[in-house]
């Protein structure tokens, strides 16, 4: 049974709509990323939420890609798919975040960590289940980066054509690391379904 | 590799007893797209349930941040900046522009430039056509007829410039024409290449050579406009003659008067 990767949420049409509101936006037509901005603002709190289980956070860093776009509209040719330039930016954006946090020496893990517990035990939102809380906290205690692969390709809904573009790498390479990633995931929640 | 062998990695794997050659195997199986992840019952399942979780919002703070500096960058775009005017990203399309526009410009103005070549024949058809009519004048001065005889001088004053053959046609005329009009006009003619020392002594020289009164009177009036002391002599020798009339007398006398 062959099926597709995964189901595009946004159709074709759509995209030459981003691009079309985008290359509004580069030549001047700033109110034109409101429109942008209302159909992602959740997609991206999404990603920024899966990575690091911070709500406050992940709206600053949502906000900081749309400071980016804004910034940096020139360099947007409209030749690629705008999802896929905006959440190039979206990895830059938690990257350079992680790397200052770090340089401070802030949000070590146990951070992070004792965050989570308290986050998701008081979060109903997130949690409608105690084997939903669980993956959420193997989720959650997977390597950054494979954390990333999961979130892009399941919760974002990109293709794995597109994921490769933003990582760098092939689409096979791509369908290796979610399916180590999802191995991995098994192994946490596992260990964790096991000492709970 | 055949059907039967995927299906039996995918069997073993969803079984748990797949070795980690065969893991290896699959994820090869994967990576050329032999397989999809679908088909490993664990994963699958494990990807399902991720997909059903509740997926967050951001609170109302974050629409009120975005738009407040929409807004600032909206007013900063309105107000003129010279450093954004200069920025690269601005300045390159401007600047791309300006020398595409050279460039095309610079190129138009090669192709459409006036040919050497062109230009040279343009003069050489002018030379022809003032030897042309050179060579008509000359043929024109030996008529019989003195309304030819006119009518090459004339033609020699519309020509730009005249070769050393013209003015010694034009000298000749005026010093040999039987008829006086031919004369007066040739005088006129002549009097355009006054500037030519060797003309103007000719000139000088016609003055005793004239018995007309009227070129004589006119040669008089052109030696005076022109300031030639050297021709005092010879219009002395016409007052001097018997043969002159009075009236031509005054008038040389005074030009003689004016020269001297």
């Amino acid at each position: 049974m062959k099926l597709p990767p995964l189901k595009p949420s946004y159709p074709d049409l759509e995209s030459i709509s981003d691009n079309t509101l985008m290359l509004k936006v580069k030549d001047g037509d700033l109110d034109k990323l409101g429109l942008l901005f209302e159909r992602y603002k959740k997609p991206l709190y999404g990603f920024f939420y899966g990575l690091n289980k911070n709500g406050e956070i992940s709206e600053d860093l949502v906000q900081n890609v749309f400071y980016r776009i804004l910034k940096y509209r020139y360099l947007f040719r409209g030749e690629g798919d705008f999802r896929t330039w905006m959440f190039h930016i979206a990895r830059n954006v938690n990257h350079d975040h992680y790397r200052k946090n770090k340089m401070q020496g802030k949000d070590s893990l146990e951070n992070w960590q004792d965050r989570l517990s308290t986050h998701e035990n008081r979060s109903t939102e997130m949690q409608q289940d105690e084997a939903m809380q669980l993956l959420n906290m193997a989720m959650a205690r997977l390597p950054m980066d494979v954390r990333e692969v999961l979130l892009l390709s399941k919760f974002q809904e990109l293709k794995y054509k597109e994921i490769g573009t933003l990582l760098g790498c092939s689409e096979g390479a791509v369908k290796v690391k979610v399916f180590r990633a999802l191995r991995d995931l098994k192994e946490v929640y596992l260990h964790l379904e096991k000492n709970s | 590799m055949k059907k039967e062998r995927i299906d039996a990695l995918v069997y073993k794997y969803n079984g748990g007893i797949a070795s980690p050659q065969e893991l290896a195997e699959i994820e090869s199986l994967l990576e050329d797209g032999l397989l999809e992840i679908n088909a490993l019952q664990d994963v699958q399942a494990l990807d399902a349930q991720l997909g059903s979780g509740t997926r967050p919002s951001p609170t109302s703070r974050l629409d009120k941040n975005f738009y407040a500096m929409l807004r600032k960058e909206s007013r900063r775009k309105q107000s003129f900046s010279w450093k954004l005017f200069f920025a690269w990203p601005e300045v390159a399309p401007k600047l791309a522009f300006g020398s595409a526009t050279l460039i095309l410009g610079l190129a138009i103005g090669f192709y459409f430039r006036p040919v050497t070549k062109d230009r040279d024949q343009i003069q050489l058809l002018s030379q022809q056509v003032n030897d042309l009519k050179e060579i008509i004048m000359l043929t024109l001065l030996e008529k019989e007829s003195a309304t030819d005889r006119l009518k090459a001088v004339s033609l020699s004053q519309e020509m730009k410039q005249a070769s050393q053959h013209v003015t010694s046609a034009l000298l000749k005329t005026l010093n040999e024409d039987d008829n006086v009009n031919v004369r007066l006009a040739a005088l006129d003619a002549l009097r355009q290449y006054a500037f030519d020392s060797q003309v103007r002594a000719e000139l000088v020289r016609s003055i005793s050579r004239q018995d007309s009164p009227l070129v004589q009177v006119a040669l008089a009036e052109l030696m005076t406009a022109l300031q030639e002391k050297s021709s005092v002599k010879e219009l002395e020798r016409i007052l001097h003659n018997e043969r002159t009339p009075s009236d031509v007398k005054n008038k040389i006398k005074k030009s003689i008067d004016v020269l001297t």
